[in-house]
């Protein structure tokens, strides 16, 4: 267990990656978004930006760069995988949830201030911000956590099959959506899906992506545990 | 040199059993078995691709190995924390976090090594004059062989390796290496594998030898037994060749009548006294001239049977 | 400093003797540590180990306990009597070997002898009086 949270410290001890990039994207993208909303003439209408959500992404590259960077000095450090994937993986966990919990209060300062006083919305974004307050942490959480997963498994495959294994698992996902988009169609299945979709809450989307997001956790470490640095 | 007596130390810090590592076409191991009893440097020497590299991966659970078994302070490593956190294995190609300073691989490595000290990784670094706050990446290969080097000794890890070291160090630093390795073992008897292509730098700080060979252990003996165990007799053909009659030749040279042939043997004072008798003169063997006609020998060995192989398939 | 091509515990060994021959090394003085010989000839504290321990179980050298080895008493001259009885072997035969090879008589051998004997006998006398 000591060695899980030691895999933690180590993950911070170049803090810029894990803290300061994630600290830097969120109060840019804020900035930048208050100093276009001022621009904007006030029409009465709300102001939409998505730029709240850019830290998000951060995440994805985040998981590529922990394993591809980290993952062989982790090997020389005598870390074995199983801890070096609880240690990093549980780390993101913890700065994934803080951020969650800011989006959240956020939120809650942007709906009070009339959004921001220019009548915007970059964090209590209609659809989510409806929900109870654990629901919208859920949301957030488990989709950075998924994002995160999605770059950190591309990465593990990549590390143990390298560029042709990229090449196959891209292909193969592109594959199977194009396919299962096709079978969409070809079926006449289009407006039952449309419906589907509709009838998403955030609630059941956190529940499908925390369903896909373990299938990858589960499918990274598999291919973590073969992985050589 | 005080070797502690406790009752681990009966039991090898390592062990390999018939263990093979197929990659697609080459045999990287070839049924290596061996035995290492702890506290001791010893030697893994080769030619480059010899399989070294290899090998410390496997011992240390970095790499995979195809067949056999392997035991590192009495556990397998693969996966095991309680085993690894004992062991220590840089890479001569580590890869660092990107951005990484020495001082920050410094503070990482303190996490992990238990019998880490900070001081002693700080002194090493100003002998090696390594700048602690420049980016890994922006250093010199001698600098990032430095850095490798450092965590190794300063980790006083029971089990040791050194990975080709010395790359990129120059002369001087390559002396501090190999000073301050013989200096820390003395007071922290531990085991150190070293891998070397470089024999003769380090020959005598070794204290067991083995030698490996396109995957396979040519050599595993003391460097003690090696030095003296085979001799150069050279004069007039007609009298060298009824003298090393019988014996397992290593070497063969002839130039005209004169015939200088490199056997394994250990002459008695009888023998030598023959020999001068004869008029032949015996050189002795060093560690390093010994390794390459091994090496040689035994690839010589192979190309014979494969030829033999060949031969049985035409006919 | 070291022959790469012989078993470094016995040129330690042989060192130390040396030492205690030309009395650079004095009976019941000690002897340096298996590491401090490890360190200053730059080569494994075992192999150094195993030399120092061939002149103990010799009985050249003697152990005390926590404290070090010693030169015993007597090894001096043991030493040298010993090597007296190898001095034939080890340097008269290669000699009358390589003078019969040249042709050099046993008379003008021993002439040559007794010339490097007396031109050389101020210095190693000077250096045994030390």
């Amino acid at each position: 267990m000591n060695r899980v949270i030691n895999v933690a410290r180590m993950q911070l001890i170049n803090k810029w990656i894990f803290l300061g990039i994630p600290a830097i994207i969120m109060a840019g993208a804020f900035l930048v978004t208050l100093a276009i909303w001022a621009m904007i003439p006030d029409t009465g209408a709300a102001k939409y930006a998505g730029s709240g959500q850019a830290v998000m992404w951060y995440f994805m590259a985040l998981g590529i760069q922990s394993l591809t960077l980290t993952f062989p000095f982790s090997q020389a450090m005598s870390v074995s995988r199983r801890t070096f994937y609880l240690g990093t993986v549980g780390l993101f966990a913890v700065v994934a949830l803080a951020i969650s919990v800011l989006y959240y209060g956020l939120g809650l300062i942007e709906t009070a201030t009339g959004g921001w006083g220019m009548n915007g919305q970059m964090y209590a974004l209609g659809w989510i911000a409806a929900e109870a307050g654990i629901v919208q942490i859920l949301f957030y959480f488990i989709s950075m956590v998924t994002l995160f997963m999605i770059g950190f498994w591309f990465a593990t495959v990549y590390k143990r099959w390298q560029a042709t294994g990229m090449l196959v698992a891209s292909i193969g996902t592109a594959a199977a959506l194009l396919g299962l988009v096709a079978l969409i169609m070809w079926q006449g299945w289009g407006p039952q899906v449309g419906q589907w979709f509709a009838a998403q809450t955030p609630l059941t989307v956190a529940g499908w992506a925390a369903l896909f997001c373990t299938v990858l956790a589960a499918g990274s470490y598999l291919t973590l545990r073969r992985a050589t640095p | 040199m005080n070797r502690p007596t406790h009752a681990k130390a009966a039991a090898p810090a390592i062990e390999l059993r018939d263990v093979s590592k197929e990659y697609k076409d080459v045999r990287a191991l070839d049924g290596v078995s061996l035995s290492l009893a702890g506290n001791r440097i010893y030697g893994l020497l080769g030619r480059n691709g010899a399989g070294k590299t290899t090998l410390m991966s496997v011992l240390t659970g970095q790499g995979f190995h195809s067949s056999g078994e392997v035991a590192v302070l009495g556990g397998n490593p693969y996966e095991n924390d309680r085993v690894l956190s004992r062991i220590c294995f840089i890479r001569e190609s580590q890869k660092y976090p990107e951005d990484f300073t020495p001082l920050q691989a410094f503070r990482a490595a303190a996490l992990f090594f238990e019998h880490w000290n900070a001081d002693y990784a700080l002194q090493l670094a100003k002998e090696f004059q390594l700048p602690l706050k420049r980016r890994i990446k922006k250093l010199s290969r001698g600098q990032l062989s430095a850095v490798g080097v450092v965590i190794g000794l300063a980790s006083r890890a029971e089990v040791t390796f050194f990975d080709e070291p010395y790359l990129g160090l120059d002369a001087v630093a390559r002396q501090i290496f190999y000073d301050r390795l013989l200096e820390d073992f003395a007071a922290h008897p531990r085991t150190i594998i070293l891998s070397s292509h470089l024999i003769d730098e380090v020959a005598n700080l070794l204290e067991h030898v083995i030698l490996i060979d396109r995957g396979r252990i040519v050599l595993d003996d003391d460097a003690e037994s090696i030095r003296g165990s085979a001799v150069t007799v050279a004069g007039a053909a007609s009298k060298v060749e009824p003298f090393v009659a019988g014996r397992t030749v290593l070497h063969r040279e002839t130039l005209g009548s004169l015939a200088s042939v490199t056997v394994e043997a250990v002459l008695t004072d009888a023998e030598r006294r023959q020999a001068a008798d004869l008029g032949l003169e015996i050189a002795p063997v060093s560690l390093q001239q010994l390794v390459v006609r091994k090496t040689l020998a035994a690839a010589e060995e192979d190309s014979a049977t494969a030829a033999a192989t060949v031969m049985e398939v035409s006919r | 400093m070291i022959d790469e091509s012989r078993p470094i515990f016995l040129q330690i060994a042989e060192r130390i003797e040396n030492d205690i021959v030309e009395a650079t090394l004095a009976e019941e003085a000690q002897v340096p540590s298996t590491n401090e010989f490890a360190a200053f000839y730059r080569i494994n504290p075992a192999t150094a180990a195993k030399g120092v321990n061939r002149l103990v179980e010799d009985g050249i050298l003697y152990k005390r306990r926590g404290i070090g080895m010693f030169v015993a008493a007597g090894a001096r001259d043991r030493l040298r009597a010993r090597r007296r009885e190898e001095f034939a072997r080890q340097y008269v035969q290669p000699l009358v070997q390589e003078a019969r090879k040249l042709g050099i008589g046993i008379k003008q051998l021993t002439d040559m002898i007794e010339s490097t004997y007396t031109a050389t006998q101020d210095t190693t006398e000077g250096s045994v009086a030390q």
